[in-house]
């Protein structure tokens, strides 16, 4: 099977794409993301002022990884997950929210940024894209992987990892 | 589930490394690390504990390039071998396309290994998948040992049927590392296009 975790296309892209952008301005954050809970980074976006990110797809795997282990831990106690999920450090932080069962919106912010901003912008931002999500009329676009796709990305897997011992 | 990213135009698949506890997972993804060239690969994380066992996972994101305009990518996890860990293999296990399970070859680890197939089969059951849902492939590690035990008879215990591609390996030395995940991504591949 395969899917987007997010119907994230097309003009509904462009839009939640505004009201990434729009987030890290009111809130003054660093980068705003939307990440699956595979840990595959479906969306991002950084202010102009920001740093360089560290990697994404390390970023998003432990996002996600952590989230889950929070929801588990959260379980153990009869809770359905914790409510506040914010991490503060010295100089950086992350804040989050759900988006749905199957994304997260993940903001990282620094010293420069009101915790509570950052909160509150969050999830305005996590409340238009829930609402655009269930709202969109988008088609997905049209693609194929046929027989065909599968040999050409074998190829490139024999040399990524040499060609099977016959 | 593969993943489609239509924005970033990338398909994504998770593989997981799976096995009993010091069969080898972490040294696996080390030498791929090691001997994948730089543009394919991203960073590595490891989750350990002090003596270097897996604590949660270790990650390691691989570009296999780009057909048809689609960017291939595969997340490649091990998930902690040692038995009270299971919490956590089952939270690495969502979303997987496909397994690499790595048999220990001692003597000893027999039943070990044997636990670890079952603990797979159960997990996968949390997110209603069974072994016939998700391609697999075996390594059987450590092949260099004195007295490692007969391919035939891992497998035995393993994979009666004989179901699943077997590879013999040396992780370590970098013997037999490349083949079962050039195995399982193809499977992975193929079933995807099957579907399609």
């Amino acid at each position: 099977m395969l899917e987007p975790s997010l119907e994230l296309y097309g003009e509904t892209f462009e839009k939640v794409d505004a009201l990434l952008k729009e987030l890290l301005a009111k809130s003054h954050a660093r980068y705003a993301m939307i990440i699956d809970l595979k840990g595959f980074v479906l969306m991002h976006s950084r202010a102009v002022w920001a740093p360089k990110p560290p990697s994404l797809d390390s970023f998003a795997t432990l996002i996600a990884s952590n989230y889950s282990a929070n929801t588990a831990i959260a379980k153990l106690f009869g809770e359905t997950g914790f409510q506040e999920m914010v991490q503060q450090g010295a100089e950086v932080g992350t804040y989050l929210e759900e988006l749905g069962e199957e994304a997260l919106l993940v903001t990282v912010f620094d010293s420069s940024a009101a915790l509570g901003r950052v909160k509150l912008f969050t999830k305005n931002a996590a409340q238009a894209i829930k609402v655009l999500l269930e709202t969109s009329q988008g088609e997905a676009p049209d693609v194929t992987f046929d027989q065909e796709w599968s040999e050409s990305t074998g190829a490139l897997l024999d040399t990524l990892f040499g060609n099977e011992k016959s | 589930m593969s993943t489609i990213n239509f924005s970033a135009r990338e398909i994504n698949f998770k593989i997981v490394y799976y096995g009993p506890g010091l069969s080898g997972k972490t040294t696996n993804l080390k030498q791929i690390y090691s001997n994948v060239p730089g543009e394919s690969k991203g960073e590595m994380v490891s989750l350990a504990t002090e003596d270097e066992r897996t604590l949660f996972f270790d990650f390691l994101p691989l570009d296999l390039g780009s057909v048809n305009g689609f960017k291939t990518r595969f997340h490649l996890y091990t998930v902690p071998g040692q038995v009270f860990y299971n919490s956590s293999r089952k939270l690495i296990l969502r979303g997987v396309d496909g397994v690499v399970f790595i048999a220990d070859s001692a003597p000893n680890r027999l039943r070990a290994n044997a636990e670890s197939l079952r603990s797979l089969r159960e997990n996968l059951q949390e997110y209603n998948l069974s072994l016939d849902d998700v391609p697999l492939t075996i390594q059987i590690n450590k092949r260099d040992m004195p007295d490692a035990l007969p391919v035939e008879m891992i497998r035995q215990v393993l994979d009666p049927q004989q179901k699943y591609p077997v590879f013999e390996a040396v992780a370590q030395e970098f013997q037999g590392v490349f083949e079962p995940l050039r195995a399982v991504s193809k499977l992975v591949l193929e079933k995807l296009a099957q579907k399609a």
